[in-house]
């Protein structure tokens, strides 16, 4: 595989600016990202997600989830997207990140299919990679 | 004089009642009844009965069968069987089984009776204090509970957002992202900050004792004002207070500054951005017997199913300014020590009104 097949689309979602901002940072610096938006709010994600036109879907977007969120939660927005017809679905790759040490908050967010790996805050550029490749591997 | 305690004795021998009743009844508060059914009518009327005595040789049915039959819809009354046969094997076997506390022979001495009721009723009593006990500290371990979780995003989350921000900014040249990623990161330790001190709040209300004194609103106010001032110019809102008091008002001066403070500085978070004409009034009203408090705000109101959870622990019914989810709940906590109460109205996109009210005595 060239580097250059090397890359993905992404979605951020995350309350804390802070967060989102690392995010954004870390995936431009490792020269990763086509396309990449940030959302402080989970069900505006949502909507962005829902008015992406089928057409402009070829290429894979890993979304970085929050998992503890006001309004809408990580795990709402996870039930939500999987409502979503499968054709699109199969273009997203889920990974949550969160702070949290909960156990029950784990193994919930692993009971979606959609949410391939859980990962502890913060987000660092060595599971990034991995990701990438397996996003690639999608389409 | 403690209130007596209310027996039920059921027996099919008309003559076993009168003789138990007339024994008993100074004592006690003596109920009778002459078969199973007007025994479950009694039991179902009266839901304080402690104790129940009950024939083992009946017509229509055996004092055990009875007993079995009534424990899962009165499991609370202690269950003694009276039987004039030596009927040991069912006795022994209901004993084992569960169902019953105790026996006592017919014909039975007065002795034997008040002994068992002593001990039926001591048994009760315990056996009711422990549930309540268990209730409480199942009420404190769920809280414990959501603390323990709450932790873990609200302490956590912000050192994780630092410590990611520090990896970042290692690798960072340009110095004015450098200092866009300080900017966010000094926001990041405000916030933990903030929620040790919520924390802080919490257990004062929890543990502390109310210092009841006369109160000095105007100068509560000039510290609240001095609290905000910097958010409130910042934020360019408009701080209206009026203070209209006829009476000496006696409070927890450190108790009621929470409130206030609170209230305050949600109404500060919670405006519209965009909005040229943010403005909060504070409205006190100190008469006798009672002090009111009018919060009120035209920031972004509290959408209308979110009105009843947003006294609760943890939580957030917004995502503009990330609060901890301690402050109304904190409020709540306050003003319950206070004997006092709050109530919220809102309109979505026009603003709140919380209204409080403290008993001033």
């Amino acid at each position: 595989m060239s580097e250059k097949s090397k890359k993905a689309n992404f979605i951020i979602i995350d309350d804390s600016q802070l967060d989102c901002f690392i995010a954004e940072k870390l995936i431009k610096h490792s020269g990763f990202d086509k396309n990449m938006r940030s959302f402080l709010v989970a069900t505006e994600a949502l909507d962005y997600i829902k008015g992406i036109k089928y057409s402009q879907l070829d290429e894979p977007t890993i979304i970085v989830l929050d998992l503890l969120m006001p309004v809408m939660s990580g795990v709402e927005f996870v039930e939500e997207f999987e409502k979503l017809p499968f054709s699109i679905r199969n273009k997203y790759l889920i990974v949550a990140f969160t702070s949290s040490m909960n156990k029950k908050d784990m193994s919930r967010i692993r009971s979606y299919k959609s949410v391939k790996y859980i990962f502890d805050k913060p987000i660092n550029a060595q599971v990034l990679l991995p990701l990438i490749d397996e996003c690639n591997s999608l389409i | 004089m403690p209130e007596k305690i209310k027996i039920l004795y059921i027996d099919d021998e008309l003559n076993n009642l009168v003789g138990f009743k007339a024994s008993f009844r100074l004592d006690y508060n003596v109920l009778v009844a002459e078969n199973t059914a007007e025994a479950l009518d009694i039991l179902t009327k009266h839901s304080d009965i402690r104790i129940i005595f009950c024939d083992q040789r009946m017509p229509d049915k055996t004092g055990v069968e009875f007993f079995e039959e009534i424990r899962n819809w009165f499991p609370h009354p202690i269950r003694i069987l009276i039987t004039g046969y030596t009927d040991v094997e069912a006795v022994i076997s209901a004993i084992n089984r569960g169902h019953i506390f105790r026996y006592v022979k017919k014909p039975w001495a007065d002795a034997d009776i008040i002994s068992a009721i002593d001990e039926g009723y001591k048994f009760y009593t315990a056996h009711s204090l422990l549930a309540i006990k268990n209730e409480e500290l199942q009420k404190a371990y769920n809280e414990l509970d959501k603390f323990a979780y709450s932790v873990s995003h609200d302490i956590r989350g912000p050192l994780s957002g630092i410590m990611g921000a520090i990896k970042v900014v290692k690798h960072l040249d340009d110095v004015n992202e450098i200092k866009e990623m300080l900017g966010l990161m000094e926001n990041s330790v405000k916030k933990l900050d903030a929620f040790i001190i919520s924390m802080h709040d919490y257990y004062t209300i929890q543990r502390g004792e109310l210092r009841i004194k006369d109160i000095d609103l105007k100068q509560v106010i000039e510290d609240i004002k001095d609290i905000h001032q910097t958010s409130i110019t910042s934020n360019k809102v408009e701080l209206i207070v009026n203070i209209s008091q006829e009476e000496t008002f006696w409070c927890d001066e450190l108790t009621l500054k929470l409130v206030l403070n609170n209230l305050v500085s949600n109404a500060i978070k919670y405006q519209k951005q965009d909005n040229g004409n943010k403005f909060i009034e504070l409205n006190i009203e100190v008469a006798k017997g009672q002090a009111t408090i009018y919060v009120k705000d035209n920031g972004i109101g509290i959408p209308e199913n979110y009105l009843s959870e947003i006294f609760n622990l943890f939580f957030r019914a917004s995502t503009q300014d990330a609060g901890s989810g301690f402050g109304l709940y904190n409020v709540k906590d306050a003003l319950l020590k206070l004997n006092g109460g709050i109530k919220v109205s809102s309109v979505l996109g026009e603003g709140a009104v919380f209204k409080v009210t403290i008993p001033n005595k």
